[in-house]
């Protein structure tokens, strides 16, 4: 029992942490239908900016968080002027972002690796490698407050998405951005806006992750699949979706590298990924997409 | 007339600087300077780019600067095979080093093997590789990775007292080339080669074994993409083996697993890690968790190998100074090896007054221990098969935040005393 326990609260620390990765990604094709298979660079971004921080002044990754967050949403901002506005009325919007964004993400790569080296890094703040020690049971204190910072994040995330004007429009922007501009949204602005925040989203994961994972500028082909599993599982565009999908797809993995070896579980995000596009497509929480 | 002088007198500069190109010796080298394995490519590439400045300084080789042409293959093989045959066919190099990795190396091998191009190797150490028949692979580290565990085992049974080894070990390895063929030899398995199936190796019943310890856990991580390692140092622990064998296919992976051991609480009284004399290790988990965690090494900056470079003396301190000095940090193992690569090439011209690579493998084969290849990572001759005859690995031992040698004892002087067992992380 408490090894079944022991397994459940590692899955869960871990889908918290993931979570928080995949929900700007989510958010962006969500308000924008950009595929932004640079996600996991940008949180690398996140991640050195946060190092950068700790090494030269301990400053505590999570004190740093609103810092990557603000500094990776400007980011953001820039790169949407520069890369994704002009395009956005094309017919082909979405599959170009695919490829826009695949070579952004090499760049993205690419910097980090001239201004920081490859060399990995990570941060250590005492409580990275500490665990609370309840009977036969361990709560790892990094992964644990990783992922209550990552839900208290998505959670105010949601509550902005549900109760303010922004938030409003954003989601019907989400839903259908043709009426949206009709009422007088300017969805300029609102896709500005999403992408920043979805960005930021990034910055604030690449705290977190700072000090969970190790990484170096090329760690992001690692985590693309992973986050897309996660987000697919979830439902493009769906934040709740996307919390859903981390917490369960991390459970499973964490139950399979368990019980049936450590080899299966990255396995597991690839064969949900499947399973989902033939069986449910539209994801746990997504919309049925209307067909051509 | 001023316009027409002018024009004479570029056309003249551009034939010049045309004729003092061609005389420049190339030397193409593809790394895996982005992707998964880019933390060691890219320190691969200084070591190259370092001895080459130097020899460039001293006037180059055979008195003709060396160019030295990188490309990096983002760590992916087919662009790895396509690279080496873009240098030979396009760019006309007249020599390559190797690249980063067994998992590299091993197809590249036979690309150059198809050119007869003299293929130094400064990683890439599966047995399988050799055994493919061709002729001119020269290794520049301790040996074939299935047989380092001789020299872990010679550390147990050597420096820890009888009756206070470890009884039981918990092997945990990445499902890579080189984790693979280092569990091969410690486990006794058996090597193949995997396009046709035929034995290589038997290696039982394995250095473990040898060595009285018995295996209570065995697992294996994909090679990429791997997240949960909280949950296999879990395992680990779970499992009460006295000893861990991480074998970890780079000092990333290194840091992940000893940062979650600390986690988990485990307290085994021997760590020994394939991958982490690298100074971002002990960064990434810290003195205390570092402290008694024993890795093996090619090289070690204390150690006093003696070598050459432009055909004057250069020592291992000297290494260690100019890198130091180019780059503003110390050099590990992974630039110190490709250092030696390219020593032992330029020798290797040197010594046959040619770039002919057929030549060059004749000389590089001719190496003996009395009259050997010297580089900052020691004196190299080679078996047939082009593995390095009669030389140990250094194991080496985290010790208060740096990285000391502990084995073996009577080789070199600065030998530090082996600490046992390992208080926890």
């Amino acid at each position: 029992m408490a090894e079944i326990l022991q397994i459940l609260i590692l899955g869960l620390a871990l889908g918290g942490v993931i979570a928080l990765m995949g929900s700007g990604l989510s958010l962006v094709f969500g308000v924008m239908r950009i595929v932004n298979l640079a996600h996991p660079a940008l949180i690398i971004g996140g991640a050195y900016i946060t190092y950068l921080a700790f090494k030269t002044f301990d400053i505590d990754p999570i004190a740093m968080l609103p810092v990557a967050a603000v500094a990776m949403a400007a980011v953001g901002v820039v790169l949407y002027r520069l890369l994704f506005q002009r395009e956005a009325k094309s017919a082909k919007y979405s599959e170009m972002t695919v490829l826009l964004t695949f070579a952004l993400a090499m760049m993205v790569e690419g910097l980090l690796g001239g201004l920081f080296t490859n060399t990995q890094r990570v941060t250590s703040p005492d409580y990275a490698t500490a665990a609370f020690f309840i009977g036969d049971v361990f709560i790892p204190k990094g992964q644990l407050y990783a992922g209550l910072v990552s839900l208290a994040i998505i959670a105010a995330l949601s509550l902005f998405l549900k109760y303010s004007r922004l938030g409003y429009a954003i989601r019907a922007t989400t839903q259908n951005r043709e009426a949206a501009e009709l009422l007088g949204v300017n969805v300029q602005f609102i896709s500005v806006l999403a992408f920043a925040i979805g960005i930021g989203l990034a910055g604030a994961a690449g705290s977190l992750v700072s000090f969970v994972f190790s990484f170096f500028p090329a760690k992001h082909w690692e985590w693309i699949a992973m986050l897309m599993s996660v987000v697919v599982l979830g439902g493009m565009g769906s934040i709740l979706g996307t919390v859903v999908g981390a917490l369960i797809l991390s459970v499973v993995a964490a139950f399979v590298g368990t019980w049936i070896g450590a080899t299966w579980s990255t396995l597991t995000f690839f064969l949900a990924l499947f399973i989902i596009l033939l069986v449910r497509p539209q994801g746990l929480f997504g919309e049925k997409p209307e067909m051509a | 007339m001023r316009l027409n002088t002018l024009l004479a007198a570029t056309a003249a500069a551009a034939i010049m600087a045309g004729a003092a190109h061609a005389e420049n010796l190339k030397i193409g080298a593809s790394l895996p300077i982005t992707g998964g394995l880019s933390v060691s490519g890219e320190k691969h590439r200084r070591g190259y780019e370092l001895c080459t400045k130097l020899i460039n300084d001293a006037g180059g080789i055979l008195g003709r600067q060396v160019e030295l042409v990188v490309s990096d293959n983002r760590s992916d093989t087919a662009t790895a095979i396509n690279q080496y045959e873009r240098f030979i066919n396009v760019d006309k190099v007249e020599v390559v080093y190797g690249t980063f990795s067994s998992r590299l190396t091993f197809p590249v091998a036979s690309i150059l093997s198809k050119y007869n191009m003299v293929h130094a190797i400064p990683s890439g150490g599966a047995l399988r590789i050799y055994e493919q028949g061709y002729k001119n692979l020269f290794y520049f580290q301790v040996n074939a990775a299935e047989y380092t565990g001789k020299d872990v085992a010679a550390v147990i049974k050597q420096l820890i007292p009888a009756g206070e080894t470890p009884k039981s070990v918990a092997v945990v390895s990445a499902d890579d080339f080189f984790a693979n063929a280092i569990e091969a030899g410690l486990l006794g398995q058996k090597v193949k080669d995997p396009a046709t199936d035929k034995e290589i190796a038997d290696l039982a019943p394995g250095y473990l074994s040898d060595a009285g310890i018995e295996v209570l856990m065995q697992e294996k991580w994909p090679e990429e993409g791997f997240n949960d390692w909280l949950n296999l140092a879990n395992s680990i622990k779970r499992s009460g083996a006295e000893m861990v064998i991480g074998l970890t296919a780079s000092a990333e992976e290194a840091v992940q697993l000893t940062r979650s051991l600390k986690t988990v609480g485990a307290t085994p009284k021997l760590v020994y890690l394939s991958q982490g004399a690298q100074t971002e290790f002990v960064e990434g988990v810290g003195k205390e968790a570092a402290d008694g965690v024993l890795i093996h090494t090619t090289w070690h900056k204390d150690v006093p190998f003696e070598s050459t470079l432009a055909g004057k003396p250069f020592n291992n301190a000297d290494f260690v100074k100019a890198f130091t000095a180019e780059y503003d940090v110390e050099p590990d193992e992974d630039s110190a090896i490709p250092f030696a690569v390219c020593q032992g090439i330029e020798q290797a011209i040197l010594g046959a007054g040619t770039t002919d690579n057929a030549k060059m493998g004749e000389w590089l084969h001719a190496r003996t221990k009395d009259d050997p290849v010297r580089t900052v990572l020691g004196r190299f001759s080679w078996d047939e098969v082009g593995l390095p005859v009669e030389k140990s690995h250094i194991m080496t031992q985290w010790q208060d935040g740096s990285l000391t040698f502990v084995y073996p004892t009577g080789e070199f002087e600065g030998v530090s005393p082996f600490r046992y067992p390992k208080n926890g992380f």
